[in-house]
Parts: C-alpha cells; structure tokens; sequence
C-alpha cells in the first residue's frame, strides 16, 4: 500500500513538473528587455551667450554648446528638454533669470553658459547651474584653454555635471580600437564619442586587440611585427614600446585594477591557455589547464576575478575563475558559442557575443538576477563589446553598414550611435576608470 | 743660241720629269685593310642544360619558390581543427616533398573564415596549424623544421559570404622559409 503511495505522489509530481511553463524551472532566459535605472533628471540647456569683451566667434560657441549637449543627451541621467519648447517662454538672460518659466516647460535644473573668447584664441567657458524649482544657484566653474581644446572644455563642464549629481565623470573617457583607415590595421586612440582620434602604432604589420590600463597609462596589444602574433605594451605619456611575450601566440591580454598585472592568452605550452603575468616581478602563473581552446581573459574591476573563455566542454562557452585559476564555474548554458566576455564595472553584469547561425549579438548577462539581456539585433556580425566606466554604455563593432565600424549602445538596448565612419573600425576597448 | 736651246732642253726636261714623278706618286695604290671574310665561332658546342627539379627549386628565389606552390594548402570543417580524410593526401605529398628536400623549413599557417570570433579565431587557427605539422611530424618531417604561426581571420584567402568562401578561408599554408 506504501509503494502504491509513492509510485502515486511520484507520477503526480512528474505529471505537474511535465505541465509547467518551461521558463519557471529553466535556468536563463533570452531576449528579456529591461527598463531599470533611475528616472533621468530633466534639464534645459538654452543658448550660450559670449561675454562684452570676447571675440565674435560663433563656430567656436556652437561647438562648445552642442558637445555639452550631447553628452548630457548621451549620459542617461539627464534628460534634455527639447530645444523647440524654449520658444514658448522669454528668451534667457543670464542676468535676469525667470525661473517660473524654466519651470513651466519642466525643467528641473537649468544651466547657463558664457564664452569669452580672447585675441590670443584663448576660451573661458563659465557655466552655472541652477534649480529650478527653489530657484537656487547651485555650483557654478569656469573652464579656460586654448581654442583647440574647446571639446576638453565642453567635455570637462558635462562631467563636473555628472560628479555633483554623484556620477561618474565619463566624458573625458576614451576607447582605443584597431582601424585600418590609414591603409593598414593600426591602434588608434579617440574621444568616447568618436572625435579626435590619434594613431599610436605606425608599422606595416596587423596589430590587435588593444586594452586599456587602469590608470590609462598603458595599451597592451598583440602585433605580428616579429611575425608571429606578440604582446606588446605602449606607454602612452613616454611613447615607449616594450615587447612582452618570447614564444608562441600571445593575445587577449587584460589588466588587474592595481594595472600591475596582466593576465593573457599564450599557446607557449602548445595549446592556447590563460596566464597572468607580474609586471613588477615578471613572474608569470598558468591559469588554465586543459587540452581545449582556452581565451578571452577578462579581469573584473574588483580584481577578485577573471571571465573568460573555453571550449571544455565541446563548444566555446563563458567561464568566471577566481583571479587565482581556481574556482571555475560554467556562465553560459544555451547556444554552441559563445565569445568575448566583458564585466561591467559594478561587477553585477557580463557582456559577451554569441553567435547564432553565421550572425554575432551582444547579450549581457546579469549574474545577480540570473537574467540575460540582448543588445543588439541585427542579420550581422557585432563583436566585442566593451563597458563605459560607468556601466550605462557598451562599444561594440558591427559591419551592419557592410564594413566593420564602432558603435555604442546602451545597457538596455537603446540609443545605438555610430562614432567611426572612416575604413575598417574593430576591437574597442573603453577606458575601464576615470579620474 | 745654243745656251739658250740648252736652259729649255733642261727645263724641258725637269718638267717631264717631275711630272712623271707626280704620275709615280698617283699611281701608288693605297695599303689595303686585311679583311678577315667570314670567321667561324669555335666556342664549343653546349648541349642546353636539362635542369632537375631540384635544380629549378634551387635557382628559385624563396618568394618564387612560394608562388610556385610546391606544398599544397589543406582546409578544414567549419569549427573544427582534425585532419580531414580527404585532405591526408595532400600531407602526405607535402611531407614527400619535405623528405626529398631535408634542409627546407616551413611555416604552417593557420586561417579562419570569418564567422568567428577574432579572440577565438586565433586559438583555432593555432589549433589548425598544429594539428598539420603533428600530422607532418607524423609522416617523418623532423619538429625542428616545422614552425606554426595563427592569423585568425585577419588573412582571408577569399572574399565573400557563401560556404565556397568560407570553406576556402578555413585553411593552413604552407609556406617555405629557408631552402
């Protein structure tokens, strides 16, 4: 009679886990959009006004106005009030403001910005900013600089923005990527939104991967001037090249927070494994140990520990380990590949691609809600993303136009831009920390 | 009178006979050059080199040698890094070759298509690269001349996006370095 019970409760509980919705019991689930962060902070931006005694320059005041412009359109914590809705109300004057009607358009906070541009091309941008409701001055700054650094200005005002409404600063933030603009594939280095990019290797040979420091001083990258795919590392304030690597393939390298170590991908032992390697000493350590393909070294900002790459299993598929090689536990279930593994800087979210037919997305998964996310949808290949030092942003390449550009799309989904036009634009890495 | 006929007689003379010395003069025939008809060459006949092989491989140029392509190329299956069956025999003739000429070393080239990862795609082309000079070594070719470098997909043979292409671009070269 007991056996007859359980065989009976048995199939009962069979027979309910058989009827439940698959999604209650499977483990992740794919192409959830989220809208979670803070409501964003409505502000107006009205025209800038150039002082009594400035130069009449009208380029140079549209250029600092609308680089102040899109990067508080770009931040994701502050939302423009659109330029059309100023025209209901009296036209600003800084010497006179009429809050009600800042007010009266929804505006929380309103900034005010004054150029003097001086005969020796010398720009002072003041800015203040005000609250509209209690009608308070909150903090005001003056930024001074040469005409040529007018977007540093601009850049400058837009993070002193972020950092008094607790943000990070991000938009003196820049990515290094590999371009073959200039005929070959090179690393070059740019503003966060495209602009002002500088070339940093010059040789006839195919450089990749580049990857930021923590402290932004150094770009490891991997180079085939020896003819053989090497680590080098550029510094950037003494313009110094050292090589890295002696024997076999070397790429894929990262950094540790404390940018005193470097962890990387090596084929020195005949297959390709993760080692880490002491800048100080010169110490290396061998992470990984298995006969598959092992790669994609990622250092999580906490430097605990390290996302990364295998094909252990049969397929490449996403791993953490601890910062040791220890502790190694599977991220990634569904789907045969999976590549490109990037920690977000709170630690909370991994960004990787997973290829799906011939095509390439970018997904993040958050590790904490067990949740993956998709960023990108498209019939084309987007490759490896790329955190901004405040988590809300990810660079990506695409060749969604045909050729291969960066992108920057934001952490759930929306506001893709496109910040290079020119030849092939490939493997961006953001700056991981900013000052 | 008679003094006078003899001043012309002697006059009459020395004209004749100078001017039978200017005729003398005229007449003498200028040297000829030798002039040497025709000469026959005596260079010794040569029979027109039939060059070996070996020999032709030897008066190659390393770049020439690699164009000539005396080592075939061999592709692999989509993801994968096995020999195929049915690239074994192109090993096996490009180990032959090796065999009969022992001071050639080789670098093996390992490539992907394009529907991979660059981070992945240059394990795999390592992979592909080693698993042709294994299966060299295998065949006899002593290690010490065999080297591996992986391009990933940064060196497609062929562009497009059909599975021709793609299977074109999985491959591993095989390219001479010293001869």
């Amino acid at each position: 009679m007991k056996v007859l019970k359980i065989i009976i409760s048995l199939f009962i509980v069979g027979f309910i886990i058989g009827i439940l919705p698959k999604d209650l019991y499977s483990q992740q689930e794919v192409r959830i959009r989220i809208k979670d962060g803070m409501p964003m902070i409505p502000v107006a931006l009205p025209g800038f006004v150039l002082t009594k005694d400035s130069i009449v320059d009208e380029s140079i005041k549209k250029e600092i106005y609308e680089t102040l412009w899109n990067d508080l359109k770009f931040s994701r914590v502050f939302k423009l009030i659109p330029k059309e809705h100023y025209s209901y109300i009296q036209k600003f004057n800084p010497s006179n403001i009429t809050f009600k009607d800042w007010a009266s358009i929804q505006a929380n906070i309103l900034i005010s910005g004054e150029i003097e541009i001086s005969k020796e091309k010398r720009v002072v941008f003041s800015f203040k900013v005000y609250e509209v409701k209690s009608e308070k001055f909150i903090f005001g700054r003056n930024f001074g600089g040469k005409v040529e650094f007018v977007r540093l200005i601009a850049h400058r005002a837009a993070d002193e923005m972020m950092k008094k409404f607790g943000e990070k600063p991000i938009f003196n933030s820049k990515i290094t990527f590999v371009s073959s603009r200039d005929g070959n594939k090179e690393i070059y280095i740019m503003d966060y939104d495209g602009r002002r990019k500088k070339r940093i290797t010059y040789n006839k040979y195919i450089d990749l991967l580049p990857s930021w420091s923590f402290d932004n001083e150094k770009i490891l990258y991997t180079s085939y001037r020896r003819n053989n795919p090497d680590l080098y590392m550029f510094s950037l304030y003494t313009g110094k090249t050292e090589l890295l690597s002696t024997v076999g393939a070397n790429y894929c390298a990262d950094w540790s927070p404390e940018s005193d170590t470097i962890v990387f991908t090596s084929t020195k032992k005949g297959n390709a494994e993760i080692f880490s390697k002491s800048m100080k000493t010169g110490k290396e350590r061998r992470l990984t140990f298995n006969r598959t393909i092992d790669t994609s070294p990622n250092w999580s900002y906490s430097g605990r520990e390290i996302a990364f790459t295998s094909q252990r299993s049969g397929t490449p598929q996403i791993y953490i380990m601890d910062a040791e090689g220890t502790n190694i536990r599977r991220i990634t279930h569904e789907g045969s590949y999976h590549d490109s593994p990037a920690w977000s800087p709170d630690g909370t979210r991994l960004a990787f691609v997973s290829r799906i037919e011939a095509r390439f997305d970018i997904y993040v998964y958050n590790l904490r809600r067990n949740v993956i996310t998709k960023l990108t949808e498209n019939a084309f290949r987007n490759e490896n993303p790329s955190w901004s030092p405040d988590g809300r942003h990810v660079v990506f390449s695409s060749n969604r136009t045909g050729r291969y550009q960066l992108y920057i799309i934001d952490y759930d989904g929306t506001n893709l831009i496109k910040i290079t036009n020119k030849g092939e634009n490939k493997m961006p890495k953001w700056q991981k920390r900013v000052r | 009178m008679k003094k006078r006929l003899f001043v012309i007689l002697i006059s009459f003379m020395l004209i004749v006979f100078f001017s039978t010395c200017k005729k003398k003069e005229v007449k003498t025939e200028p040297v000829k050059k030798p002039v040497v008809e025709k000469v026959e060459e005596i260079t010794p006949k040569v029979e027109k080199p039939v060059l070996t092989e070996e020999e032709i491989f030897q008066k190659r140029s390393l770049e020439e040698a690699n164009k000539v392509g005396y080592l075939k190329m061999i592709h692999f299956d989509f993801d994968k890094y096995y020999i195929k069956d049915d690239m074994k025999p192109i090993l096996h003739a490009n180990a032959e070759w090796l065999l009969k000429h022992p001071v050639v070393e080789i670098l093996a080239e390992g490539h992907c298509d394009e529907r991979g990862t660059i981070e992945y795609n240059i394990a795999l082309g390592e992979k592909r690269a080693s698993a042709a000079k294994n299966y060299l070594i295998s065949l006899g070719v002593p290690e010490a001349r065999l080297k591996i470098i992986s391009y990933g997909k940064s060196k497609p043979l062929v562009r497009g996006v059909d599975e021709e292409t793609y299977y074109q671009n999985r491959r591993s070269e095989f390219t001479i370095t010293k001869k």
